[in-house]
């Protein structure tokens, strides 16, 4: 498919109205469009997009969006993605907000939504095997992985002090590199 | 000061400030409750609930409730734009920056060690997740989907498709708690 604005805005409006769950599937999500489906990126460049748009502040769906949008088409497929993905959202919250606390408690509703916490599980499953492909390259990005997962899920560090921690040691693994090629 | 400039900054102030996505907006959220009462505190956690069964991420989502709250469908747009905007600028300046420096030993280094990190991230909010909603019958569809998937890739519609219609099918049989 060629790359429009108006394709660009209808590839994210799909995805915005399958990002259920609160924006975590948002990988997964891209990945299937973007990549599979499209061919408008590489793997490597969204796990690329994925690591950025968690280390700066904002809603992450958002931010992976935007930088997705700005690679295809810069400031306009930015602005194109973003719309696209919010719209769902936006016009769910209008036309439902009246009736919206009645709706959470209809028993159904509850059990569809039951059903797509394991659904949304299992996305996110593939994504991080997806992601672990194209960034745990060595010894060491294993390492990172397995302290970034056991400090953030067991002993419950803030994403926030977890990435800039990362950024740190990024630029510290470079000094001493450049220190010992001097020498 | 009118409402929409209220709004406008607050929200922005959330977009600006919140980090590291999904959950990290909530502690904003309640501080709003507290001081604007543009909502109640039990409104907010009725809207949390709510945002899980509407499309979007959870900061999107209760921007657009509280503005549609507040004043109506352009005080949603407001709160919608201003929680967005700090990503669009600071996201623009870093692809920027990127595009400049890519070939930067330091730049390169850095997303050498964040990308496993923020890979890290996602598989411990998947654990997380799988821990606070598993039970037997959450395990047996999981692992199902689990088979589904394994051999061919699938659309991300098909597993969120065949999860909603197990949920509706085992709700009706009472099962799901």
């Amino acid at each position: 498919m060629e790359i429009t604005l108006y394709n660009i805005f209808k590839t994210f409006f799909k995805v915005g109205t399958m990002l259920l769950g609160g924006g975590y599937v948002i990988l997964p999500l891209l990945q299937s469009e973007l990549v599979d489906k499209k061919n408008w990126m590489s793997d490597e460049e969204l796990c690329e997009y994925y690591a950025l748009g968690q280390s700066i502040p904002g809603i992450i769906a958002a931010n992976v969006s935007i930088f997705a949008g700005y690679k295809l088409k810069k400031i306009s497929g930015a602005l194109a993605a973003i719309l696209g993905i919010v719209s769902p959202a936006f016009i769910a919250i209008i036309v439902l907000a009246r009736i919206l606390e009645e709706l959470v408690n209809l028993k159904f509703v509850q059990s569809i939504f039951w059903g797509v916490g394991i659904g949304i599980l299992v996305l996110i499953f593939f994504a991080v095997k997806e992601v672990w492909s194209k960034s745990i390259t060595d010894k060491f990005t294993c390492f990172m992985f397995f302290l970034t997962f056991i400090l953030s899920g067991c002993f419950k560090i803030p994403p926030a002090v977890l990435i800039i921690f990362a950024i740190f040691i990024g630029l510290w693994l470079q000094a001493v590199k450049k220190i010992e090629g001097e020498e | 000061m009118s409402i929409y400039l209220k709004l406008f900054l607050e929200f922005f102030h959330i977009g600006l400030f919140s980090f590291g996505g999904g959950y990290a907006t909530l502690p904003f959220l309640y501080h709003i409750a507290d001081v604007h009462k543009w909502y109640t505190t039990k409104q907010l956690s009725d809207m949390i609930a709510v945002s899980s069964i509407t499309p979007g991420p959870v900061g999107v989502n209760v921007a657009t409730f509280a503005g549609f709250t507040t004043s109506g469908v352009l005080g949603a747009l407001i709160a919608t734009v201003s929680v967005i905007l700090p990503s669009f600028i600071i996201v623009i300046a870093v692809s920027k920056l990127l595009n400049r420096f890519r070939e930067n030993k330091f730049v390169q280094s850095v997303l050498y060690t964040l990308k496993p990190a923020g890979c890290g991230l996602l598989a411990a909010v998947g654990v997380d997740m799988f821990i606070n909603n598993i039970n037997i019958l959450g395990m047996v569809l999981l692992i199902g989907l689990f088979i589904a998937g394994a051999f061919e890739k699938r659309d991300p519609l098909f597993y969120l498709g065949v999860s909603a219609a197990a949920g509706l099918i085992a709700g009706y049989f009472n099962l799901t708690f």
